[in-house]
């Protein structure tokens, strides 16, 4: 018969109309104002309106994505924090628009480059989050990050992003990619046993 | 009662809290605007495919007032430059922006529009919109996502918020100067210098013909 198509479709508009009503008894008051409510939102099992009241509920981001990336730095028990970045500017020569500009630490007294960026900046006016940096990056000191909320009034104030800006602790880095930092941190120690039990039999 | 409307200095009585609004011009104006911004309709690149999204159910404009993407220049308060801007298109993003009623607002969303992005030293690209017209807010990203994008709309809401009646620009007298359109230039291709530049070009591959008669010759030749 023609004209099925249309009726069922219509059906599913009809459906989804009732049940954002029948939601929002079941829900009065606590959808998008309680965390529970938020929580219920997001999960699989949500019923009735489909759109995304934003400020107030967001999608939670899957681990993959990937916005503009940040440098990340360990925090010492002692308060000091060490980037893991040695300024070897791998990432500068990757990224595919140039918006990455390093410049080395050079030891005053012998004048020998040291292993940590003097400055590190990233212009996210160009960057086009691709990446690549993160992905090539032999120290995992570059990574990408959720953070979307970046809106600026004037982007020659704000926009180039500097060492300090771009700066954020391993354990952001632990949450926002939890997966991909257990792996890492398999791998290192891995490594680590590795060059351990090399050493031994020769002392 | 809009609580938005009220205006924090003033003190109500509290038995008088849910019937009474103190509030100044410029508030209501602000109010009035900031709820009512109707983006103009058309996209330059990737960034507007994020933008339709942003304007469908999913994300729903309309719960902003930005509901209706205006076709048409002369209804519209807000630019959504809305991806990579060439120095093919410049001339006709500064000619709807004069033809843009005030009050007007342009949000630059993405890197190609704020600075060019990816082809920012091309040929072809415009390293950001607001080398010619007035940006109010930048949104990184490649594409900003919808949730980015309604994060922006909402900066320029704050925005907004915080104009004063007395010294926006459309408010004050005489009228407001249009921005010259960008002439295509040397630096801006000229399409009325393309037999010179085919002829320029056709010079460069073959070094021993250099008498070759230009197209438009051509043309009337045959």
């Amino acid at each position: 018969m023609d004209g099925i198509g249309i009726i069922k479709g219509l059906g599913v508009t009809l459906r989804r109309f009732i049940a954002t009503y029948v939601d929002d008894i079941k829900w009065l008051g606590r959808r998008y104002y309680k965390e529970e409510g938020i929580q219920h939102r997001s999960s699989a099992d949500t019923d009735g309106i489909f759109t995304v009241q934003y400020p107030e509920e967001k999608i939670p981001v899957p681990e993959e994505f990937r916005f503009i990336p940040f440098l990340v730095y360990e925090e010492k028990d002692d308060g000091s924090v060490f980037y893991r970045c040695t300024s070897c500017g791998i990432c500068a020569k990757v990224c595919p628009t140039q918006c990455i500009w390093i410049v080395r630490t050079t030891d005053p007294r012998t004048g020998r480059p040291v292993p940590e960026p003097a400055e590190f900046y990233i212009d996210v006016d160009i960057c086009m989050n691709c990446g690549f940096c993160a992905e090539y990056c032999p120290f995992d000191a570059i990574k990408m990050d959720h953070d979307y909320e970046l809106a600026v009034y004037d982007r020659h104030a704000n926009n180039i992003y500097d060492k300090k800006k771009l700066g954020k602790p391993v354990s952001y880095y632990a949450s926002i990619r939890p997966t991909n930092y257990k792996r890492e941190e398999e791998l290192r120690a891995e490594a680590e046993a590795l060059k351990a039990a090399k050493k031994t039999p020769a002392n | 009662m809009n609580e938005g409307l009220n205006k924090p200095e003033y003190e109500i009585p509290p038995e008088m809290k849910h019937s009474v609004a103190i509030t100044t011009i410029d508030r209501i104006y602000n109010w009035s605007r900031r709820s009512s911004i109707w983006p103009m309709m058309f996209g330059l690149a990737c960034c507007a495919i994020e933008m339709i999204c942003t304007a469908a159910s999913r994300f729903d404009l309309a719960r902003f007032g930005m509901e209706v993407m205006r076709p048409s220049p002369r209804q519209s308060d807000l630019m959504l430059v809305s991806g990579t801007v060439t120095k093919k298109m410049i001339p006709q993003i500064v000619r709807l922006y004069n033809q843009m009623p005030e009050p007007k607002y342009v949000v630059a969303m993405g890197a190609c529009a704020s600075g060019g992005g990816p082809f920012k030293e091309g040929y072809n690209v415009v390293s950001g919109v607001d080398n010619y017209i007035p940006v109010d807010v930048y949104i990184p990203g490649c594409p900003p996502t919808p949730q980015a994008l309604l994060n922006g709309l909402i900066t320029l809401q704050k925005k907004i918020d915080t104009q004063s009646i007395r010294d926006v620009r459309w408010y004050k007298k005489g009228t407001s100067e249009t921005i010259p359109v960008p002439v295509l230039g040397p630096d801006i291709m000229d399409p009325r210098e393309y037999d010179l530049l085919r002829q320029y070009t056709f010079q460069k591959l073959n070094p021993e013909n250099i008498n070759q008669p230009s197209v438009a010759e051509q043309e009337k030749g045959s």
